[in-house]
């Protein structure tokens, strides 16, 4: 079986830690791949290292078949990644920030095409023509989720995408991750909230010390079981 | 995507508030220094015209006199200030403007504006050159020193990156971006000279005038795009914001402020010229070898005396067909004006070797790669004032050679007549031409390949250090 997003006996070791361990991953497309873990449990340093920003000290990263380390710019057509914070350019608005990440993947659209993607995400049609400086959190989330679906991105990386959202905004989002799962779009996220791991995703795996210590299908747990079986690896 | 990018740093930048501010401010003297720099030429210039015309006509308009008396009548020459000197005035505010032209006496180039006027002009005056050598920089370096901090900062840097997008790539959009924008600040004041060059005397019709602005402005283009190139790769490389910024403000005062000074100081130790004073004492010194018009005892005087008598075969001066004090001063001014060049001559090359010191620093500052190179193209420059000292230099030279040969025509007895009026109508005035491009151009070869080897230079290796920075 073909996997989108894959990772064999990944290890990153810094001078001074060891922060992610030999991790063992595979994601297929539509899968939502929630990935728990305190800070400094390895979860960015595993985004790191599938968006190639970091090369690994062994093992190796797959997107789409592709091996990260070799292909560092192909890859990047298959994914996007939304960080905890999307800040985009402040100067420009909605529509000029979307219609650069997507120029820069390689789509041209016209503005009405762009409109539709942000309003598909969720922004507010007048949004668009204002700067970003003027967005909430959310709103610049929204505008994170309508760059990947315009990019046609295959894997969603995910870093923290819903802390500081108000609850509102966090079920716009959670949503929004459904919708693109169900179009077969994979998504690899890691986070601190054992609600929305629950809510949205297929798979949760948490993370301790740089190791994927447990990994469970999330139709197999409910909120409580997982928030204890959490608590249980923490200690 | 590198126009994605520009284009995106274009919109950013043109909506920034404090570059707005900067901008206008620059923008704002560039075109009162424009303007101002016109004003002040066109006045010195219309000053310069009718003071060497009232000379020429007191000098043609002179009384029947001995040819001798017309010598040291003397004339004066005016330097005219070359059109593009409004733009940077090099060393004309320090270099002189008349040189009075008399026999016997090569006399140097006095009243530079410098000499008129007050000691603020010592700190320096505002002129284009000046805004877009020091100025513009620092406009630059406020504009660029976060390009890549701020986005690593922001976390955009990341975003941009997960598109698809190399370091490399972003670092040239944001150079073509802020290159845009560098050039919306400098495009007007250069149009505006464009227009005032345009609407100048005969300059719409002089191609040399019209390459020397183009390869001005090209110039500036090439200094502008170093510096550009040059903060955004300190930017890459630059942990924050602020660490970048005090490397990028310690270059600019090492480059625009130490660096020229100490190489000029350094010149100055190295290659010590003589004092004007010196100069005329060595002169003068030398000359006593020569033959001494002024004394018919002269050793050398009476050999030249016997010579003529001997060739138009007579043995008495009042019988010669020629005026021997007429043959001798010129003998003596053709002697004494060698002695001149000569000495001339080394102080020049002494003055060039100082030079030299300052343009070979262009290797290691392209702001003193850029300095030459304006001042050689806007005609303000060392060379072109030594063009203008020895055309002066030739003319007085020609002019009391001709009145010598007058008087000596005159024959025996010379000193009690005199030439008519119209004499002196008929001897030609002081017409400077200044020199074309072709002739300044190898003079300012160095600076503009040492610009050129800054540019590509810093390009490679500036982009190779992009590739190695972190993506934060």
């Amino acid at each position: 079986m073909s996997y989108i997003l894959e990772a064999k006996d990944l290890r990153k070791q810094y001078p001074d830690k060891l922060a992610l361990k030999n991790l063992n991953l595979q994601l297929s497309p539509g899968e939502v791949f929630c990935l728990l873990g305190q800070n400094g449990a390895g979860k960015s340093t595993t985004i790191n290292l599938f968006l190639g920003f970091i090369a690994p000290t062994a093992g190796a990263a797959y997107l789409g078949g592709l091996e990260v380390a070799r292909h560092p710019l192909e890859i990047k057509k298959l994914l996007a990644y939304i960080p905890e914070n999307v800040l985009l350019y402040p100067h420009l608005t909605g529509l000029e920030n979307l219609a650069l990440l997507s120029g820069l993947a390689g789509f041209k659209y016209r503005e009405s095409e762009l409109r539709d993607y942000l309003t598909q995400a969720g922004l507010p049609p007048e949004a668009a023509q204002r700067r970003v400086s003027t967005y909430s959190k959310g709103m610049r989330q929204k505008v994170g989720i309508a760059s990947a679906v315009a990019k046609r991105a295959q894997v969603l990386l995910l870093d923290e995408p819903t802390s500081g959202l108000d609850p509102k905004a966090s079920n716009e989002f959670s949503e929004l991750l459904r919708l693109l799962s169900g179009q077969g779009t994979a998504v690899f996220m890691a986070t601190h909230d054992i609600f929305r791991a629950k809510e949205v995703g297929t798979r949760v795996g948490i993370m301790r010390e740089g190791e994927l210590v447990d990994v469970r299908p999330t139709a197999a747990l409910n909120a409580n079981e997982l928030e204890q079986l959490y608590l249980t690896h923490m200690q | 995507m590198v126009r994605s990018i520009a284009h995106k740093e274009f919109l950013s930048t043109l909506r920034d508030r404090r570059f707005l501010v900067l901008s206008l401010l620059v923008l704002a003297l560039l075109l009162a220094a424009t303007l101002v720099g016109r004003r002040g030429y066109v006045a010195l210039q219309a000053e310069r015209a009718v003071a060497q015309e009232t000379v020429n006509e007191q000098f043609h308009h002179q009384p029947g006199r001995h040819p001798y008396r017309v010598a040291h009548y003397g004339t004066f020459a005016f330097r005219p200030r070359a059109a593009l000197s409004f733009l940077d005035n090099g060393l004309d505010s320090f270099t002189g403007a008349v040189v009075y032209l008399e026999a016997h006496q090569q006399n140097s180039v006095n009243f530079s504006p410098a000499q008129q006027a007050g000691s603020l002009i010592r700190f320096g005056e505002l002129t284009v050159a000046f805004v877009l050598q020091t100025l513009v920089p620092l406009l630059l370096i406020f504009l660029c020193f976060g390009a890549f901090t701020e986005e690593r900062e922001a976390g955009t840097l990341r975003l941009l990156l997960s598109q698809g997008v190399t370091l490399r790539q972003v670092a040239w959009g944001k150079i073509a971006g802020y290159s845009w924008a560098a050039v919306l600040v400098v495009a007007p004041a250069l149009g505006l000279a464009s227009i005032l060059l345009l609407s100048g005397e005969a300059t719409a019709s002089s191609p040399d005038r019209w390459a020397r602005l183009a390869l001005f402005g090209l110039g500036y283009a090439v200094y502008f795009f170093v510096i550009i190139v040059g903060a955004v790769v300190v930017s890459a490389r630059a942990s924050q914001s602020r660490a970048a910024l005090v490397t990028l403000l310690g270059c600019w005062m090492l480059g625009c402020l130490i660096l020229p000074k100490a190489t000029a100081n350094l010149g100055a130790g190295l290659f010590p010229a003589i004092t004007k004073a010196q100069l005329d004492a060595a002169v003068h010194e030398e000359a006593q070898h020569g033959i001494n018009g002024h004394d018919p005892q002269d050793r050398r005087a009476a050999a030249l005396k016997a010579g003529l008598l001997k060739k138009y075969g007579v043995t008495e001066e009042k019988d010669l067909p020629v005026s021997v004090a007429g043959v001798t001063m010129a003998e003596g001014e053709a002697y004494s004006s060698r002695v001149y060049q000569q000495h001339f001559a080394d102080l020049t090359r002494t003055y060039e070797r100082q030079n030299a010191l300052s343009t070979w620093a262009s290797l290691l500052n392209p702001y003193q790669a850029i300095r030459p190179l304006s001042m050689g193209l806007a005609g303000s420059d060392f060379a072109h004032y030594v063009h203008f000292q020895q055309a002066a230099e030739a003319y007085r030279y020609q002019l009391v050679q001709h009145l010598n040969g007058l008087q000596a025509s005159m024959g025996y007895g010379d000193k009690e007549r005199r030439l008519d009026a119209s004499t002196w109508r008929a001897i030609p005035v002081f017409t400077y031409q200044a020199p074309p491009l072709g002739w300044a151009l190898p003079q300012l070869a160095l600076p503009a390949l040492a610009l050129l080897a800054w540019a590509l230079g810093l390009s490679w290796l500036g982009m190779r250090l992009v590739d190695r920075s972190t993506t934060g």
